[in-house]
């Protein structure tokens, strides 16, 4: 089975429709959405319709949640909040319908882990360490058959390995399809589709392929500018269109 | 060009103040601010704050990129100043300096901890790694307050900087490590 799972897309159609170009070049089975449709760019009620029409897997992000319930958006920071409360704005009751019936987390057949920023919230992280084996940890406990989950968040792409010994590991982004090891445990951040922050502005997403497992992550060039453009004609933070094409 | 926007903050008494970048507008309220500074607190500010021109030449010259000035409000006055100074090149591209003026009336009421968490905040979203902040070794509150923040104090040099009065006074220099503020 061949999924496309893809992260934090953040309002930007541009690089959203970028990315289900490329992985509708080959049959792919379903497609994983980790959260954060909306938020930061212009474009959040299409998402929305978007990820709806393509009957996506999808999973509620911190700011999802925020579009839906502003008071969530209190502890944004000034540009963030500003963003996610004109994503409130701008969708319609049935798009905030959908968001708001999004699962935090899921066990997908029973196998695969899916969580937006961490096991126990959507606004935890998965940067460091003790954060890795936290979630290694939770997944041992809740998913004994389950060896892979999948998260976002961080706008990173990132591989962590816990080996059959227990040592943890962030392992280099591979380049090209990567068989991973079924003796052993990972956590996968596919990057960010609307808002990549590795210095790199082309939209991330990762390929993962069940059996054997092996995962591909991907770069997708997309309509940079109009996607600014959008960002500015709806007065959002300049600032925010400017960061896509530093890739932060 | 930035455009206004603002967000509200709760202090400790549950009153509320806006936050919200400044804006060339901002120049007289501004002035009003640093001018009912009281001298004791002037005393350790980085310029001459009494000087209109100052104030004129911050509003006339406004680069979020270089300088990002983040303005508490209590209804049209301004309260608090918090600013975020960046240098996009070079070996400190990475690192933000913080430096945060709260009116006296609202010491001891959260703005300062709102103020500095803001800019912990804000330096996750502009993809800084660490936080720099400069402190009178006196000022044992600012020193809390950042310290709450996730700062932690790096060297303390005597006499390090005079204030207006010529006196040398110690510094503390603190440093954040945004990146560990994650989660």
């Amino acid at each position: 089975m061949r999924l496309a799972v893809l992260a934090d897309v953040h309002s930007n159609l541009e690089a959203f429709e970028a990315v289900l170009r490329d992985c509708a070049k080959e049959p792919t089975s379903a497609v994983i959405n980790l959260g954060d449709l909306v938020g930061y760019n212009a474009s959040p009620g299409e998402c929305v319709d978007l990820a709806r029409r393509h009957q996506m897997i999808s999973l509620q992000g911190n700011h999802d949640r925020a579009a839906v319930r502003p008071r969530f958006a209190e502890g944004f920071n000034i540009f963030a909040h500003k963003a996610v409360l004109w994503s409130s704005s701008a969708l319609n009751p049935e798009q905030k319908g959908f968001l708001d019936n999004l699962p935090d987390t899921l066990l997908l057949w029973d196998r695969y882990l899916l969580f937006h920023g961490a096991p126990e919230s959507s606004e935890a992280y998965i940067f460091y360490l003790f954060q890795a084996k936290k979630a290694f940890s939770y997944m041992r406990q809740r998913m004994p058959e389950g060896q892979i989950a999948f998260f976002g968040h961080t706008h990173h792409r990132a591989v962590w390995q816990r080996d059959v010994r227990g040592r943890i590991q962030s392992l280099p982004i591979p380049r090209g399809p990567t068989a991973l090891d079924p003796e052993e445990m990972y956590l996968i951040n596919p990057g960010s589709v609307g808002q990549p922050r590795n210095h790199h502005w082309e939209a991330s997403y990762l390929i993962f392929t069940t059996k054997p497992p092996a995962i591909e992550f991907r770069s997708v060039p997309y309509d940079l500018r109009l996607a600014q453009a959008k960002i500015r004609e709806a007065r959002l933070p300049d600032y925010l269109a400017e960061r896509l094409a530093a890739g932060v | 060009m930035v455009h206004a926007y603002e967000k509200e903050g709760k202090l400790k008494d549950g009153s509320r103040i806006v936050l919200r970048p400044m804006v060339a507008e901002d120049r007289q309220r501004l002035i009003d601010f640093f001018q009912a500074l009281p001298g004791e607190q002037r005393l350790f500010l980085r310029h001459d704050v009494s000087d209109p021109e100052v104030i004129k030449a911050w509003t006339e010259h406004i680069d979020y990129s270089r300088v990002f000035p983040l303005l508490a409000l209590a209804g049209d006055r301004v309260v608090g100043d918090a600013t975020l100074h960046r240098i996009p090149r070079g070996w400190k591209r990475h690192i933000g300096t913080v430096r945060v003026v709260v009116a006296a009336e609202y010491h001891n009421r959260g703005l300062g901890t709102l103020l500095v968490h803001e800019m912990v905040e804000l330096a996750t979203e502009l993809g800084l790694e660490k936080l720099w902040a400069e402190l009178p070794l006196s000022a044992a509150g600012a020193i809390a307050v950042f310290r709450k923040a996730g700062f932690s104090s790096k060297a303390v040099i005597e006499g390090l900087v005079k204030d207006q009065h010529g006196r040398n006074t110690d510094v503390v220099i603190m440093v954040c490590d945004v990146g560990t503020q994650y989660g």
